[in-house]
């Protein structure tokens, strides 16, 4: 075969796969999906992904990595101000506020047309996605905060291992008891402290914040430094000064510390648990979160991970696309996939009693805590957790005034006055730049 | 001596065009907008701009945050100096004796300052590890319980020393060509007349380095004001609480983790260098004129 003979064969080739990507171009719906789920999770996203494109002709998902949540939130954004928005995108809970006001969405009620049913959902997930009584985006991936505890730590100091604490005096009691039988180091540790923060005044039906938690208008203040955040901010100073708290940074790296046995209790994200469960050399147990003596208003607590957003500037068949796609994510199967693949919530509460009925609770009783733990609380406004504009930025703020006291030893009230008044000047900025 | 005369009045400025451009595009352009930036409350995500004069810059000097950060940087600064100075020049000193070997070990020597800021901290983050860390564990069987996660003034010991341990280097190659400048003969001349060794680097070698020790004194502040987020990010992200929240680091999380703190971090972009200006300033009209230049 001659040189030239090659090249024609060649060109031919590359002339028909144009013409046919062509082809399929005008017949395929394009439907762009930026989400940040890396690594195993990412796996199960493009699986999930390729069963729709291949269950749905004339509709192709394009599922992209676009990097963490903060990268995808800007990237998205960046996208629909250069006017070439995707159609979806995953976002943090705390990027909430921000798609809300950025005007380039289209809440999850319009795109479905009137088809999608609330109560078919778990309800507090519905409830912190929703504003002015609408669902705005689809839950995907949603967890929650749990308290996690070394049975046998409890066991070796003569605590009974399935009575957790419920309460901050029992946590406290019981650390003590653990400690003193030379068990662990300390008592308990934290993830994300600050969002741990924001689960008591949720748990407790406590508003952290004005506009009924950012709900009905932009937040202007918040309440960090009312007598209950205080009096929260107090016990944990308290422990941390009795050695019964061990401060473990801001995100995940007290799980380290917690699986190797230096303390008996770890309040972190039910993302956390298929990790810990794996890795463990004892038996793990959850719990709720424990309430404050004191404050018997009941709430719920509040929902963490990331939701898929429809944006706006697309067409009828492209919007009805998207709806298929998620309502394809909502089906009982898809939904048991996820959270089986994941540890994420099922969103749909046929898709709990598909797992309850196949038994996989009873073999796995620690994903059921975080599930008995939601439902167990109370729809209020205080329950649905606060949005807020530069909700990260907030949550540092939080961070760093609850380390503050528990670390440097700061008066609560001081370290709460601070952090309120610095982020109430941070939501009013906010509120200047999206009037 | 004459100057050149290109044969093109052309062809000089071709030839910096490229590194013009560059600097233009890259440190100019950018360090402009940053000053426009510094009057505006911008949105990052959405764009949104109001023109707010000099608000950023009074909230930021009535800020105790800031403040703190600012007496935090200071202190940082002098230790990284002194210590990374002092240190460095001591093993340089013993670096350049004729030992054995001498190739081989001055090449170690410098090995840290190839080693870029990020991983700098991930090194020092895992041989300090409060859980499994090799020196914590060492520190922890004399007695010290170290934990830079928890504890303030732990945390301000760790990013000193690591700070420190990375710009070794760096001084040591220029003190090492330093000390292997300094003529023979004078030293030998002093030795012959009586002095020792002591009163030999103190009274000759030491003056002779001394303009070398003074830029290296410039570059060690500008390194440690500048170029120590990377180590900051990967170990205490600023804290606990705001111990370790220096301004280079506290800028970069105002501007590129917030979303509307984009004109704050202009403002701080510029009050520091400002700030660093006026230290070089009165570092040079001190020390500078201390220098004793052949």
């Amino acid at each position: 075969m001659s040189k030239r003979r090659l090249l024609s064969v060649l060109l031919l080739t590359t002339a028909l796969l144009a013409t046919f990507s062509l082809v399929s171009a005008q017949d395929e719906i394009q439907i762009s999906f930026w989400h940040a789920m890396s690594g195993s999770r990412g796996e199960v996203v493009q699986e999930l992904v390729d069963e729709f494109n291949e269950t749905h002709p004339g509709i192709e998902v394009v599922a992209e990595f676009s990097g963490s949540y903060a990268d995808t939130l800007t990237k998205a954004l960046a996208a629909v101000r250069a006017g070439e928005p995707p159609h979806i995108v995953q976002v943090y809970e705390v990027g909430t506020r921000a798609m809300l006001d950025s005007g380039a969405i289209l809440p999850v009620a319009e795109v479905s047309g009137g088809a999608f049913d609330p109560a078919s959902f778990v309800a507090p997930i519905v409830n912190y996605y929703s504003a002015g009584g609408e669902l705005q985006c689809m839950p995907f991936n949603s967890s929650t905060a749990m308290l996690y505890y070394n049975k046998d730590m409890f066991a070796a100091a003569g605590l009974d291992p399935d009575q957790p604490p419920t309460t901050f005096q029992e946590v406290y009691d019981m650390s003590r008891q653990i400690m003193d039988a030379g068990v662990a180091q300390g008592g308990i540790s934290f993830g994300w402290p600050a969002w741990i923060l924001e689960q008591m005044y949720a748990k407790h039906d406590q508003l952290l914040a004005n506009e009924d938690g950012g709900r009905s208008a932009l937040a202007t203040e918040v309440y960090l430094n009312n007598e209950f955040g205080v009096a929260v901010l107090s016990e944990w100073q308290r422990w941390a000064d009795d050695g019964v708290l061990i401060y473990g940074g801001r995100e995940y790296s007290a799980n380290d510390p917690f699986i190797a046995g230096e303390f008996a209790m770890l309040a972190q994200s039910t993302s956390s648990l298929a990790g810990i469960e794996s890795n463990a050399p004892f038996e793990v147990g959850t719990a709720f979160l424990p309430r404050l003596e004191g404050y018997d208003g009941i709430g719920n607590n509040v929902i963490g991970g990331g939701c898929l957003w429809a944006l706006a500037g697309h067409d009828e068949a492209e919007n009805d696309a998207m709806w298929q796609f998620f309502s394809f994510l909502s089906e009982t199967p898809q939904s048991v996939a996820w959270h089986k693949g994941t540890g994420y919530f099922p969103s749909t509460l046929e898709a709990v009693d598909a797992l309850e009925a196949e038994g996989w609770f009873e073999e796995n009783p620690n994903f059921l805590t975080a599930f008995d733990q939601i439902l167990a609380g109370e729809d209020t406004v205080a329950a649905q957790g606060v949005l807020l504009g530069d909700f990260v930025t907030i949550r540092d703020i939080v961070g760093a005034a609850i380390e503050e006291s528990v670390v440097n030893g700061v008066d609560p009230q001081e370290a709460l006055d601070a952090a309120t008044a610095e982020i109430n000047q941070l939501l009013e900025d906010y509120k200047s730049l999206n009037e | 001596m004459r100057d050149y005369i290109f044969p093109n009045r052309f062809l000089p400025y071709l030839l910096i065009a490229p590194s013009a451009l560059l600097v233009i595009v890259f440190f100019i352009v950018p360090a402009i907008q940053s000053l426009q930036l510094s009057f505006y409350r911008v949105n990052a995500l959405s764009g949104r701009q109001l023109y707010v004069g000099f608000e950023n810059f009074t909230r930021l000097l009535t800020s105790s945050d800031y403040i703190q950060s600012l007496t935090t940087t200071g202190a940082f600064i002098a230790v990284v100096v002194i210590f990374g100075l002092s240190i460095s020049l001591a093993i340089a000193v013993g670096a350049s004796l004729p030992l054995r070997g001498f190739g081989v070990y001055r090449t170690l020597l410098i090995w840290p300052y190839a080693v870029s800021p990020a991983i700098t901290g991930a090194i020092w983050a895992l041989i300090m590890d409060p859980n499994i860390g090799a020196i914590t564990n060492a520190l922890e069987s004399i007695g010290i319980n170290f934990d830079y996660r928890g504890n303030s003034t732990h945390a301000v010991i760790f990013i000193s020393a690591a700070a420190t341990w990375k710009i070794l280097g760096y001084n040591i190659v220029f003190f090492l060509a330093g000390l292997r400048n300094i003529p023979r003969d004078v030293v030998e001349a002093a030795g012959l007349d009586g002095a020792n060794a002591w009163t030999r680097f103190w009274r000759i070698r030491f003056p002779l380095l001394s303009p070398i020790a003074f830029f290296l004194l410039i570059m060690n502040t500008l390194y440690a004001a500048f170029e120590t987020f990377g180590l900051i990010d990967i170990t205490t992200h600023g804290g606990p609480g705001r111990a370790t929240n220096l301004l280079i680091y506290k800028l970069y999380s105002d501007g590129f983790k917030t979303q509307n703190l984009l004109g704050s971090a202009s403002a701080q972009s510029v009050l520091l260098l400002v700030f660093v200006v006026v230290l070089t300033v009165i570092q040079a009209r001190t020390a500078g004129k201390r220098a004793f230049y052949r």
